[in-house]
C-alpha cells in the first residue's frame, strides 16, 4: 500500500492539513488565557451603556417605543442575539484576512503558500479554531449577560441555528475576497476597523434597521447579513421580520451560493497578480 | 575684551538641553503622525461613526412617534439627545485614545528598539512622554472640534452655552486624562503586553460614567465607583457647559473634583514612572520585549 503524504494530494491529505492548521490555532488561542476573558467581557462592557440608555428611554421597564419597531420590548435580547452574531461575523468574515496579515508579518505567507496544499482551505482552516473559541467565549458572555441583563428566547432555536448556516457560509466568500484585499493592499487594519464598525452597525447587531433614517434604510437592506440577523431574532424572539422569513431563508441561500462563488473567484484572481509580481513575501 | 560662550549641549544636561530634547521627540511624533494618511480616517471618521452606533439605537428606542424620546429628555434633563451622546461618547474616545497613544509610546520604542539606545542619552527621559503627549493632545483638541463640526452640520446639534466654559473643563482634564496615560505607559514597559488592561480601564469608563446615560440610572454601589472617576465629572460638566449655559459657579463641583483627580493621577504617572525607570535599569526590563 503506498503511503499518502500531503505532497501526493487527496482528500485525505488536505483534510490532515486542515486539522493541523486548526490545531496550530487552538494551542496559540490557549496560550494567552487572557483573550478568552476578553472576548467574553468585552461585548459585555460594550453593551452596558445600551443596557442603561435603554432604562432612560423606558416607562416602568417597559421600551415602548423599542417595541413599536421591532415587535419586542425586551431589548437587551435583540441587542445580546445581534452580539453573538456579530461575534461570528467577526470570525469568519475578517478572520482569515487577518490571519493573512499575522502570516504575513510573521514571516510565514510564502513558505505556507508552498506546501501543495488548496489556499482556500488554508484560509478556511484558520476558521476553524476562532469559531470553535468564539461559540464557547459567545456561550459564557451569554450566560453572563442573562444574569445581568435577562435573556429570554421566546422562538424556536433550532430554526434560528439552521437559518444562521447559509449565512455563516456565504460569510466565507465575503472572507475570501476580503482576504484577497489582504494580499494586496497588505496594510488594511484601518479600512477593516471602519468598515467592520460599518457593517456591523448598519445591519442592525443593536437596533431594528426599520428605526434608521430613511437615506440610510436602502443601505442597510443591500446587506444580506441584515436578513440573517432579522431572521434569527424572527425564530428565537418572534420579532417582526422585514420581509416573511421563507423569503428572508431563501434570500440567504442566494446570498451563500453567489457570495461563495464570487469571493473564491476573486482570490484566485488576485493571489495570481500577487504571485506574478512577487509582492506576496513582503508586507 | 574676549568673551567666551559656552556652547551647551545634550552632554551637559540643563534645563534648555531638557527642552531642545523635548522639542526633538514632540517634533518626531509630529511627523510620524502626519507621514501616515490614516490620521484622516482618525480625526475625519471614527468621531461619527463612534457615537452613531448609540445614536441610531436611541432612535431607535425612541419609537416612531418619538415617546421613548419624551421619557429620555425627562429622565436626564437633556434639551438634545444626540449631543448628550456625542459628549459621553467623545470623553470616552479621549481616554481611549490617551490610553492608546500615550500608553503605548514607550512600548513603541521598545518595539523599535531604540528605547534602550535613547535610555542611554543625557536626557530627561520623562521628556519621551511628554514628547510623545503634546502632538497627542493638539491632535485631540482637533479632533474634538472636528467632532463638534460635523455634529453640527450634519445632525444640527447646537451648543447653548459658553464654547471658553467648554475649553475650560478640558484642559483642567487634561492632567487626570494624561496623568493616567503616563502611570499606564510604565505599567506596560514593565507587563509588555498590556491590551487587556487598556480594555479593562476603557471599560470602566464606559460602563461608570455615564457616556450615553445620567449616572443617576445606576444602582447605589455603581454611583459610588463613578464618583472616583474623573471622567464622570468631565462629562457631566461638559454638557452642563455645552447644553445649559452653566458657568463658572454652576461648573465648580465638576471643576474642583477634576483639578484634585488631576492632580493627584499626574503625581501618580510621574513617581510611577520614575519607580519603571529605576524597576526596568535594575532588572533589564528596557531592553526585552
Amino acid at each position: 500500500m503506498q503511503p499518502t503524504s500531503l505532497s501526493q494530494p487527496n482528500l485525505r491529505t488536505q483534510l490532515r492539513a486542515l486539522f493541523v492548521i486548526a490545531r496550530k490555532d487552538w494551542k496559540v488561542f490557549w496560550r494567552y488565557p487572557l483573550n478568552a476573558v476578553s472576548n467574553i467581557f468585552q461585548p459585555i462592557i460594550w453593551i452596558t451603556p445600551v443596557y442603561f440608555m435603554g432604562k432612560a428611554f423606558s416607562t416602568n421597564g417597559q421600551a415602548l417605543g423599542f417595541q413599536a419597531y421591532s415587535g419586542t420590548g425586551d431589548y437587551m435580547s435583540f441587542i445580546l442575539l445581534g452580539t453573538i452574531l456579530s461575534n461570528f461575523i467577526l470570525t469568519v468574515f475578517w478572520g482569515m484576512g487577518y490571519a493573512l496579515k499575522n502570516d504575513m508579518d510573521a514571516g510565514v505567507l510564502e513558505s505556507n503558500w508552498l506546501t501543495p496544499v488548496s489556499r482556500l482551505l488554508m484560509l478556511v482552516g484558520r476558521t476553524l479554531t476562532s469559531l470553535l473559541t468564539t461559540a464557547i467565549t459567545s456561550m459564557v458572555m451569554l450566560v453572563i449577560a442573562a444574569l445581568l441583563f435577562g435573556f429570554h428566547p421566546t422562538g424556536n432555536t433550532l430554526a434560528a441555528f439552521l437559518t444562521a448556516i447559509p449565512m455563516l457560509i456565504g460569510l466565507y466568500g465575503f472572507g475570501f475576497a476580503f482576504a484577497a484585499l489582504v494580499l494586496l493592499m497588505r496594510e488594511a487594519n484601518t479600512l477593516v476597523d471602519v468598515s467592520s464598525f460599518l457593517v456591523q452597525g448598519l445591519s442592525g447587531t443593536n437596533f431594528p434597521v426599520q428605526s434608521l433614517p430613511s437615506w440610510l434604510i436602502p443601505v442597510a437592506l443591500a446587506l444580506p447579513l441584515t436578513y440573517g440577523m432579522d431572521a434569527v431574532r424572527g425564530w428565537i424572539l418572534k420579532t417582526n421580520t422585514i420581509l416573511p422569513l421563507r423569503v428572508e431563508i431563501a434570500l440567504l441561500i442566494v446570498f451563500m451560493f453567489f457570495m461563495l462563488w464570487f469571493g473564491s473567484w476573486i482570490f484566485y484572481r488576485v493571489e495570481r497578480q500577487v504571485r506574478t509580481l512577487g509582492t506576496l513575501g513582503q508586507h | 575684551m574676549e568673551t567666551s560662550v559656552t556652547q551647551r549641549s545634550l552632554g551637559q544636561p540643563g534645563l534648555r538641553s531638557d527642552l531642545r530634547a523635548l522639542m526633538a521627540v514632540f517634533r518626531r511624533e509630529w511627523t510620524i503622525f502626519r507621514r501616515y494618511p490614516s490620521w484622516i480616517i482618525a480625526l475625519f471618521i471614527w468621531p461619527l461613526i463612534f457615537p452613531m452606533m448609540y445614536i441610531l439605537t436611541a432612535r431607535a428606542l425612541s419609537g416612531p412617534d418619538g415617546s421613548g424620546l419624551a421619557v429620555f429628555m425627562k429622565t436626564t434633563g437633556a434639551s438634545d439627545f444626540i449631543g448628550y451622546i456625542v459628549i459621553g461618547t467623545t470623553v470616552w474616545m479621549w481616554q481611549n485614545i490617551v490610553l492608546w497613544d500615550v500608553g503605548f509610546s514607550l512600548r513603541d520604542e521598545q518595539m523599535r528598539g531604540t528605547l534602550e539606545s535613547n535610555w542611554l542619552s543625557p536626557t530627561w527621559r520623562f521628556s519621551y512622554l511628554l514628547g510623545r503627549t503634546g502632538p497627542q493632545v493638539i491632535s485631540m483638541f482637533m479632533f474634538i472640534t472636528i467632532t463638534a463640526i460635523e455634529f453640527g452640520l450634519l445632525f444640527g446639534v447646537r451648543l447653548n452655552g459658553s464654547p471658553w466654559m467648554i475649553l475650560l473643563m478640558m484642559l483642567v482634564a487634561i492632567p487626570s486624562i494624561y496623568g493616567l496615560g503616563f502611570a499606564f505607559a510604565s505599567l506596560v514597559i514593565t507587563v509588555k503586553e498590556a491590551n487587556a488592561f487598556v480594555f479593562l480601564l476603557r471599560g470602566l469608563v464606559m460602563i461608570f460614567c455615564g457616556i450615553t446615560f445620567p449616572v443617576s440610572l445606576l444602582p447605589g454601589w455603581m454611583q459610588s465607583i463613578s464618583k472616583w472617576l474623573p471622567q464622570t465629572y468631565l462629562i457631566h460638566g461638559m454638557r452642563a457647559a455645552a447644553f445649559s449655559n452653566a458657568g463658572l459657579a454652576e461648573l465648580a463641583s465638576d471643576l474642583i473634583p477634576l483639578l484634585l483627580f488631576g492632580i493627584f493621577w499626574f503625581v501618580v504617572g510621574y513617581f510611577t514612572f520614575l519607580w519603571m525607570e529605576r524597576h526596568a535599569r535594575k532588572t533589564g526590563a528596557i531592553g526585552q520585549y
